[in-house]
Parts: C-alpha cells; structure tokens; sequence
C-alpha cells in the first residue's frame, strides 16, 4: 500500500473534483485576504459557483474514466490504496453535491451571513469536499474522516450568524448532537475493524462472512446506522433538524437539507450491503439485518416528518419536517435495495437508482424552497406562513417559483417530484411482487396516504401567497440578479427537468449498477 | 477469545462486590456528624467571589488555535526529518506541499489580525 507513487499518478483523477474545491476553497480565502478593501459579496458568490462549475466540468472526464475501467477492469476502481472507490455512484452524488453548493452559493449573497465573505464560501466549498469523499469513500477511516470533514464545515455554517441567538443555538445544537452522533459511529466502527482486522470495505467484508459473532455484528450495526440515521435526519435522530434548520442561515439550512442528508444516504447504500450483509435476516432471507430496521424506520420517518410538519407556523420547520418526511420516503427505496440485495439484480438496481434518482429532484426543489422562504425572511423579516401573504401580488415570478417547488416537493404530476415518488413506489411495488413480500405493499400504501397528508400544509403555504393579502401589496421584494438566477434555475429545473427524466433515470440506473460491480 | 473475556467478567464482579463491600463496610462504621461546611458545594477550591462565569479574551482561543497548526506540524514532520535522508523526491515534495499548507494558515491568522492582542 504505497500512497505516494508517481507511476500511480493517474488514480489521483478519481479524487479530481476535490482537488478542485480544495484549490479553489484556499484561491477565495486568498482572494479574499489580499485584495486591500475586501472583496464584494457578489464577485465571491459568482467565484464559488465558478469554481463548483470547474469541479463540475472536472467530474466528467473522471467519471468516463471509471466508467472505462468498469466496463473493462472492476479491479481497477478501487484506487489510493484502497481509500476511494473510483465509480459512477461516487461521481452521481458528487454531481448533486456540487450543483447543491453552487446553487447555495449563489442563493446564499443576499444574505446577512454571506457578509463574512471568504470564509462562509470556503466552508461552503470544503462542505462539498467532504461529501465527495463520503460517497467516495471505500475505507472505514476515510469514511469517518470525511463526514468529518463535512459537518464540521456544516457546524461552523450553521451557526455563522454568531450575533443572533437562534443561529448561534442552530450551530450549537448541531454541533452537540452530532459529535455524540459521530462518537456512535466511531465506536461501531470500532467494533467493525475489531471483528474484520481491516478497514477497506471489501476485506472488512470478506472477514465479517467467515466471523462467528453474529450478536456483536449486529449491535455494531445499531451504533454505526446511528450516524447514517442523523446524516439523514431519520427517526429517531431527527430531532436536530427543525431547530437547526429554523436558526442556520436559510441558504445553509436549504444545503444542510439536501446535500448534507444525500451524503448520508451515499454512505449508507455504500456501507451496509458490503459489511453487514453477512447477518442473517427476518424478512427476506439473506438480505441483512438492516432490511428488518429499515422497513419500521421508514414508517415511523414518513409519520413523524408528515404529522409533525402539519402544525407548524413557521415556514422553515415546516420544511425541516417536510424534508424528514422525504426521507422517510427515500428510506423504501433503501429497504427495498437491502431486501433484494444479492439476489435479484435489476430490483436492486432499480431501488437504488429510485433512490438516487429520487435524490437529484429533491435537491434541486428544496434547494429552491428554501431560497424563496430565505428571500421572504430577508425582506419581509419573518419566516412565519404569514409573512408570505401576498407574496403572488409583490412578486409574482417569486410566488410561481414557490409554488412550483411545493408541487413538486408534494408529487403533483407534472413536475419533476412526481417522477421521482412514481419511480420510488415502483421500485417498492416490484420489490414486493419479486419476492411475495406484502410489507412493501403497505409501505407503498403508507406513503400515498402520506402525501396525501403533505398537500395540507404544501398548499398552505401557496394559499396564504395567493389568497391573503399584505398590507403593502404593491411594493416588490428586493433580489438581487444572481439570486433571483438560482431561484430561477431551480423552478425552471422542477418542470424542465422532466424532459430530461430519461437521461437522468440512466445516469442513476449507471450509477447504481457501478455501485454492485 | 471467549475464555480471555471470561476473566474480564469475573474481574468485574470481582471489583463491584468490593467497591460494594468497602462502602457498606464505611457506611456501618464512619461516625455520622453532619454540619453545614460539610454539606457545602466543593469544588476544586475556595468558593467564588462574585459570578463564576467571566467571559475570557477570545484571543486565548485563538492562541490555542493557532498553536495547533504548530503541533501538527511538530507531530508529523519530526518522522520526517528522521527519514530524510531515505525519502524519495517525490514524497520530499509532497511534505513541502504540507508544510506550505500549515504556513499559509499560519499566515491567514497573521493577516486576519490574530496574532495581535489588542
């Protein structure tokens, strides 16, 4: 295991993007630092979606090389002595991730905490490098490293806003509640490399099948899933996320929401099939432990996120449950990906690639609705349902924007969410026929009932825009050019995006696929 | 391997029945005097003229912070130097790219008016 080998140079292009973003992130700070009266807020904005762009830009000749190797090779993408896994799967996720902060970047300079200017940008981006790794990550180290590295960033994000209280209780709160979260984490893991000897995935897998502790392997499940399950804001480890998300800078909030919760699910559908399915199941035979914890989790996520989410008066906890509830929804993908693992290929890819799939729409509409509750909080000074009323008369386009991502958040058939349930619930649905497994039958009837909950308080939010009035009516919202582009690229992606589900569906269906190569 | 946890267990019990036995064993035998000093919070020390919760300088911190960057750089370059003479270019260069690092945060800190105390 050398790490440093120059004829070895070429397996550096599977951690090209974040070259890229470390480069970068360090160029703003430098920019930042020497340029005499501070740069302006705008021109840094702008720089840090470029760059994200360059690491954008910089994926694809990465992900055609692992696509090369994989269609030739398998054994040449784990690369960097084992510590990155070199496929598609990695590069998918690093696509959501960069276009989620490239979106925040630019959503994020009307805001007050984007007045720090370098450092909030650089975070931003050494948040992305951190994700990339997660989905990266082939190597137990790497992956506790990389998390690391993309919630302390989120930490420090969070609570940037240090003058105001619930910003500084927002980053607190985080902060808390995931270093003991990682701490569970790390023991499991502990525990991983105590029962296998190794840290890279493959080996630890190998070991753990010939491993006669089947008790220990499954408790160090439970501490491991228990990271996963905060990434992704699951039930039981949800309670963070409505005050995080109601005190951090609503562009951070909106990140932390989508991007930050698609990293867990990256590590998660990389992590569990490898090392724990040799644990013997409940449900469906051979398919691991975690099938039998999935399926009850993914029912007690969509009730808490959905039930919850009806009672709020405030619009980003509103979301913030509303974004529990979609992962609660994601999670029937991940159980329907566990249940058939290793035994049906094209059920376990179609589950997966549901779940990615479903991920990419996610991004782009939360991301876009919490740029438009972002802009209301900002000039309207509150972030209350109330403070919306009107909004279809001061700003229509904003007012359309919204409403466009709260349709496609709830599913409404046009837009791009629909497609992404459609495919979800399918995936379920086949899962359920292959192998006579009614319980996915009721999950996917669980989920319907579900969003039929969710129009309630998504349209509640396009009533008080449309039907209430405020009393300065005539007066627009102030958005600021580059700002009000993101928004519009995010609503102009809810409903163009389904023009592009079929190429998109394949991207996820390749990614998936290079996943269980 | 289950034998050797064997031990640990019956090192366990071992030490629960004598912590128990020894503060059972005190309880029966201490004279019991209570008084009021004696029920006083004790905390490593004197009790607190005025509000224990002072704010210190931020600066403190910062030095704290900054000191870090010295300590990686202490901790992973000192088996460095130790092998220097054995590294090959390539890893030489790759150390420099590192220690350049560490310098350009130390300098970031510099310039961000870290170091200066007032």
């Amino acid at each position: 295991m050398t790490f440093f080998d120059p004829t070895k140079l070429n397996e550096l292009l599977a951690v090209l993007p974040e070259i890229v973003l470390v480069i970068w992130a360090l160029a703003i700070l430098a920019f930042d630092l020497l340029s005499a009266r501070g740069v302006s807020r705008r021109a840094l904005g702008i720089l840090t979606a470029l760059g994200l762009m360059g690491a954008l830009v910089a994926c694809v000749p990465a992900a055609l090389t692992a696509a090369s190797y994989a269609a030739t090779d398998p054994t040449k993408l784990v690369v960097l002595g084992g510590l990155v896994r070199f496929d598609l799967y990695a590069f998918a996720f690093r696509g959501i991730f960069i276009v989620g902060a490239a979106l925040t970047a630019l959503v994020s300079i009307d805001f007050r905490a984007a007045r720090a200017g370098g450092e909030y940008y650089a975070l931003l981006l050494l948040a992305t490098v951190g994700m990339g790794l997660m989905a990266a990550s082939n190597d137990l180290m790497l992956l506790y490293l990389a998390t690391e590295t993309a919630s302390i960033s989120l930490y420090l994000l969070a609570g940037f806003m240090r003058d105001t209280k619930l910003s500084a209780e927002a980053g607190i709160k985080y902060f808390v509640f995931g270093a003991v979260t990682s701490t569970i984490m790390l023991f499991g893991l502990s525990y991983v490399f105590g029962l296998s000897g190794a840290t890279q995935y493959q080996v630890v897998a190998d070991r753990l099948a010939l491993s006669d502790s089947k008790l220990l392997l499954t408790f160090s499940l439970l501490l491991v899933a228990v990271g996963f399950l905060f990434k992704t804001s699951t039930v039981p480890f949800q309670w963070w996320a409505p005050d995080v998300y109601q005190g951090a800078p609503t562009p951070v909030a909106g990140f932390i929401s989508t991007a930050s919760k698609a990293a867990g699910f990256a590590i998660m559908l990389r992590f569990l099939p490898y090392v724990f399915s040799p644990v013997p199941s409940h449900y469906v035979e051979g398919s691991g432990v975690w099938i039998a914890m999935m399926v009850p989790l993914a029912i007690l996520t969509m009730l808490v996120g959905n039930l919850m989410a009806i009672n709020q008066s405030n619009v980003k906890r509103m979301l913030a449950y509303s974004s529990i509830a979609q992962a609660g929804y994601m999670l029937i993908g991940v159980a329907g990906f566990a249940a058939s693992f290793g035994q049906n290929t094209a059920e376990t890819t179609n589950a997966l690639a549901a779940v990615i799939f479903y991920l990419i729409t996610y991004t782009l509409t939360n991301i876009g609705a919490f740029a438009v509750t972002g802009i209301v909080a900002q000039r309207v000074g509150g972030d209350d349902f109330k403070d919306f009323a009107g909004l279809s008369r001061r700003s229509p386009y904003l007012a359309l924007a919204m409403v466009a991502v709260m349709l496609s958040l709830l599913g409404a058939p046009p837009l791009v969410g629909f497609a992404g349930k459609f495919l979800l619930f399918r995936s379920a649905l086949s899962v359920a026929a292959q192998f006579n497994n009614p319980v996915f039958i009721w999950l996917v009837v669980l989920a319907v009932a579900m969003v039929l909950v969710s129009v309630f308080y998504y349209l509640r939010v396009v009533l008080a825009m449309y039907t209430q009035r405020a009393a300065n009516d005539a007066q627009p919202l102030k958005v600021s050019a580059p700002v009000a582009w993101a928004v519009g690229l995010c609503a102009f992606g809810v409903i163009a995006t389904l023009l592009a589900i079929y190429p998109l569906w394949e991207l996820a269906r390749a990614a998936a696929l290079s996943l269980m190569l | 391997m289950r034998t050797d946890f064997a031990f640990v267990g019956v090192l366990l019990v071992a030490a629960f029945l004598l912590m128990g036995a020894a503060l059972v064993a005190a309880s029966l035998l201490r004279p019991k005097k209570p008084n009021k000093d004696k029920a006083a919070t004790y905390e490593c020390g004197m009790e607190t003229v005025g509000d224990a919760w002072v704010q210190f300088r931020v600066q403190y911190y910062l030095f704290a912070l900054v000191f870090v960057l010295f300590d990686v750089g202490g901790v992973l370059l000192f088996p460095i130097a130790l092998a220097f003479n054995q590294l090959p270019a390539w890893t030489v260069l790759v150390i420099s790219l590192f220690a350049l690092t560490l310098l350009s945060s130390l300098l970031y800190a510099w310039r961000k008016g870290v170091l200066e105390w007032d």
